[in-house]
């Protein structure tokens, strides 16, 4: 018969073996800003290593932003206000990869990481008029203040240091009804009238080439 | 007992289990019997005292039946599921029912989207109901699908169905299912199109007429993966917790002239 030893040594055993199996198991504890880099992991492939965005795939620029301003748009990615209109394509690519933070402590951590990324200033890509962009920007003063930095208290966020590409696809979306119309999204409702005001494209382009002027 | 693990909510679902159940004993029965014969001949000349080890050519009769006859089996086997697969195959996918109705299915890094009829009964017209991650059908009616890729390779996949069919950018491909209950199933991509293949999930919704007819009536879709299910920190939760409808061609605000 197999000999196992005293039923003492057999307990033992059991104990530190457990114990061991126990350790194994368990999560190494991570630091937030560690985990603030894991997490980010998931967004590169999109919004670059830098979170410079990329324009090819229309991924915008997020390094830099506010801490409080990228929390609230990933919630409303992960309760479907923003990404579950049917002709916003961008959107919808973000709406899952929110949904992927399985923590609600992940949402701060990545916010408060992509927030800590320092910024690049990439210089116009479209064609607009700077001088009645300053005109047509007296609109956006009230929320995003004279020099574009932004209000958190209006929920309203900083545009200088945008990308122009991206900042006139998201008044298009504002205009068409693809962003700011969910009733849900209370500071998307603030913003869709504004951009309404503006007329054309051409105009949203002036605008956006007045926020290029805009230092951050 | 077979149909209480799998659910099957379309009329080809069972047709599609059964013909993996036919693989699955002719595959199996085939393997038992060379495990069977294989674990026999090594008890049988096993090592013993006094007896040389033999080479075998195979070109006897009594020895060559032992390779031959197995072939045959194989064959016979191979013919049996071959029967059953263009039997289902056909039933499948080259017979397509006449459609009550037909529904639009866009893939995208990483949604699906859906065009529904409208009450005029007809697709690609202004009362269309276009949802996100939510498709709705009713019971016991037959669908054609449209299905479209906007990006990448995708794949429609309801499992409930036993449907799976790639979408392809640039081309429309259609196939058909019809629902035999009510219920919500899941639909996933099974086609690895990019990072977040793996959460590309929408949900379909089999509804019965009565509440079909309403959901079309109502013009819209219901907030199927709303706030509800996600538990939001700081000072936006009162606005993440309001109900967050999915928003339609129907009921987003018509655009100043």
């Amino acid at each position: 018969m197999l000999n196992l030893g005293t039923p003492k040594k057999v307990l033992l055993t059991a104990l530190l073996s457990a114990s061991t199996l126990a350790l194994g198991c368990q999560q190494p504890v991570q630091s937030d800003q560690a985990r603030g880099e894991v997490l980010y992991a998931n967004c590169v492939s999109c919004h670059m290593a830098e979170g410079w965005g990329d324009q090819k795939i229309g991924a915008p620029a997020i390094a830099g932003l506010p801490e409080w301003y990228i929390e609230a748009q990933l919630l409303k990615f992960r309760s479907a206000q923003r990404g579950s209109h049917f002709d916003d394509i961008g959107g919808m690519k973000m709406r899952p990869m929110s949904l992927a933070l399985l923590h609600e402590r992940d949402v701060g951590i990545i916010s408060a990481h992509v927030a800590k990324m320092p910024p690049l200033r990439k210089g116009a890509t479209l064609q607009g008029d700077a001088k009645k962009g300053q005109g047509l920007f007296a609109t956006c003063v009230a929320c995003h203040g004279p020099t574009g930095l932004g209000n958190e208290a209006l929920r309203a966020p900083p545009l200088a240091g945008q990308d122009d590409w991206y900042v006139v696809g998201q008044l298009q979306h504002f205009k068409a009804g693809i962003r700011g119309t969910n009733p849900a999204d209370v500071s998307g409702a603030t913003m869709r009238p504004m951009a309404m005001v503006l007329a054309d494209e051409q105009a949203m382009r002036d605008v956006a080439a007045h926020i290029q002027t805009l230092s951050k | 007992m077979y149909e209480r693990f799998f659910t099957a909510a379309s009329t080809y679902a069972r047709d599609i289990d059964y013909l993996i159940l036919l693989i699955l004993v002719c595959v199996g029965f085939g393997f038992i019997v060379a495990e069977i014969v294989f674990f026999g001949f090594i008890f049988k000349f096993r090592a013993q005292d006094g007896v040389k080890t033999q080479y075998v050519t195979g070109e006897e009769k009594s020895q060559k039946k032992w390779v031959s006859m197995p072939h045959y089996l194989v064959l016979v086997l191979d013919v049996l599921i071959v029967i059953g697969a263009l039997k289902v195959w056909s039933d499948i996918k080259i017979e397509m029912p006449e459609p009550d109705a037909k529904i639009r299915v866009i893939g995208q890094q990483w949604a699906w989207s859906f065009v529904h009829e409208g009450a005029d009964g007809k697709l690609d017209t202004a009362d269309d109901i276009r949802t996100v991650e939510e498709l709705h059908v009713e019971v016991n009616k037959t669908y054609h699908f449209l299905l479209e890729a906007r990006d990448v390779l995708h794949s429609f996949s309801v499992p409930a169905f036993r449907l799976k069919q790639d979408a392809v950018p640039g081309r429309v491909i259609t196939g058909w299912f019809k629902a035999t209950e009510t219920g919500t199933f899941d639909i996933q991509c099974a086609e690895i199109c990019g990072v977040g293949h793996g959460i590309m999930a929408a949900r379909i919704i089999i509804d019965s007429p009565e509440d079909y007819a309403a959901w079309v009536k109502k013009g819209g879709p219901t907030a199927f993966w709303a706030a509800s299910n996600v538990k939001a920190p700081g000072a936006a939760k009162a606005a993440i917790d309001a109900p967050t409808p999915t928003l339609t061609a129907n009921n987003a605000a018509p655009l100043p002239q």
